[in-house]
């Protein structure tokens, strides 16, 4: 026979269980709607169309230490960081196709590039914080670009072909965007020594055309 | 009045330094030494590129640095080595170009090595030269200490470079924003060692001792050659 008290404890869990149950089982139809909404891909804004625009982008190449400008048309957005990270993800994205003549591992490599104004530089107004700038038109800008880890910890290590990698970059960026006029690099959002233990990643580039092709030595010594 | 011998010996004396000064002028100026700075890159937890399963690139620029070293104090070269050993708190870049400058070496080579490319890089710094127009002597920035030796330096890699291609190893001549090399007071190249790749044949690591004793020896004779050449009268200094 089993006790009264123990009758009502069971029916007691067993109302609590049933109670717990249909608790989880509204909190799950509410997530998945909020989740539903969330993909929503009811279009909000027009779509604005791009135009292709021929865009010069600085080849690498291991095999002879160059870069080659090459020519390519494709669309970009109009606002410039997001014109400079699409463009380095695009050469960077080149370098990880199969014919490429300096391979570099797939995947993302940009994660962003900003544009600093002159007047941010400056050390005699230390009150104003350094701002990223939209405007295409201001000269003597400053880029940022911020490298993900994961790139860096997959390129090859090597002076040349390190140094081959921020030519690319470098030469790229002053192709398409001529008021930049110098290249920092910043890996995960960190200063960081080199790109793959070589290339000195803590300076500024001058941002100026990088076309290469090394001259063999000569017998009459080059000054 | 003094004794007539000793007139007599005062002229002798100074007839004898008369004749002996064109002699003095003609003696040959004694040869600057001729210190070379070696740095074997990498070391200790820094342990560079992976060149293959079991080697990394520390090791490999250790080990050339051994066969370099030992070929150019054959030369009649001495040498400063930043390491011969493989220590667990290896020299930081700035305290490699501090040892290079204090030792004020003829020349300065910096050992790389590399699993990407062909044959030998020979890398000179890529910092600006300096402005010839400016009568004034400026402070020189730590970061672009290499500037003023720019074209000693440039004429350093073209003299290595022609040693390599006449002992038949294909050589590219490049430059780059590397340290310490940019930091160095002295005529300075970073050699890069990658792969023999030639498209005919079978490629040749650069674990190859044949291959790095070729390197080393082609590099002692471009090192010879060129300060054969820095001697010369109006050589530039």
């Amino acid at each position: 026979m089993i006790p009264r008290y123990q009758r009502i404890l069971f029916w007691s869990l067993f109302g609590g269980i049933l109670l717990m149950s249909a608790f989880l089982l509204r909190g799950c139809e509410q997530a998945h709607k909020r989740l539903a909404a969330l993909n929503n891909a009811t279009p909000i804004a027009a779509p604005t169309a791009t135009s292709t625009e021929d865009i010069t982008l600085y080849l690498a190449s291991d095999a002879d230490a160059s870069i080659t400008p090459t020519t390519e048309s494709f669309a970009l957005p109009q606002a410039p960081t997001l014109r400079a990270r699409t463009l380095l993800e695009h050469l960077l994205a080149t370098y990880s196709l199969p014919a490429s003549k300096h391979p570099l591992q797939s995947g993302p490599a940009v994660d962003d590039v900003f544009l600093l104004a002159p007047e941010s530089n400056k050390p005699d107004k230390p009150n104003q914080p350094n701002k990223p700038s939209s405007d295409s038109s201001q000269p003597n800008q400053l880029a940022i670009v911020n490298l993900r880890g994961s790139f860096v910890d997959n390129h090859p290590s090597g002076i040349q072909v390190e140094a081959l990698t921020v030519q690319s970059i470098v030469g790229t960026l002053h192709a398409a965007l001529p008021q930049i006029t110098g290249v920092r690099f910043l890996v995960d959002g960190q200063p960081h020594d080199t790109l793959a233990g070589h290339a000195d990643l803590l300076r500024t580039y001058p941002a100026v055309d990088t076309t290469t092709h090394p001259a063999p030595p000569t017998e009459t010594p080059q000054q | 009045m003094t004794h007539p011998c000793k007139q007599f010996a005062a002229r002798l004396s100074l007839v004898l330094l008369a004749s002996l000064a064109p002699l003095t002028a003609q003696t040959p100026q004694p040869i600057p030494r001729t210190t070379i700075f070696l740095d074997p890159a990498h070391g200790g937890s820094d342990s560079g590129a992976r060149l293959s399963d079991s080697l990394p690139e520390k090791s490999l620029t250790l080990a050339f640095a051994t066969r370099l070293r030992a070929l150019l104090s054959t030369s009649g070269f001495s040498v400063v080595a930043t390491r011969d050993t493989d220590p667990s708190v290896p020299f930081s870049t700035d305290q490699r170009a501090e040892i290079a400058n204090h030792s004020h070496p003829t020349a300065c080579i910096v050992v790389h090595a590399t699993a990407s490319g062909n044959g030998v890089h020979i890398i000179t710094s890529d910092v600006p030269p300096p402005n010839d127009d400016t009568d004034t002597r400026p402070p020189i920035p730590w970061d672009t200490a290499q500037s003023a030796s720019i074209p000693q330096s440039l004429a350093l890699a073209n003299a290595l470079g022609l040693a390599l291609l006449h002992s038949h190893l294909p050589v590219l001549l490049t430059r780059a924003s590397l340290r310490p090399l940019d930091n160095l007071t002295c005529p300075a190249v970073a050699i890069e060692i990658a792969p023999l790749t030639p498209a005919d044949s079978d490629s040749t690591p650069v674990s190859d001792a044949n291959y790095q004793q070729q390197i080393a020896q082609a590099i002692a004779t471009g090192l010879t050659s060129w300060r054969r050449n820095q001697l010369l009268p109006g050589a530039a200094r």
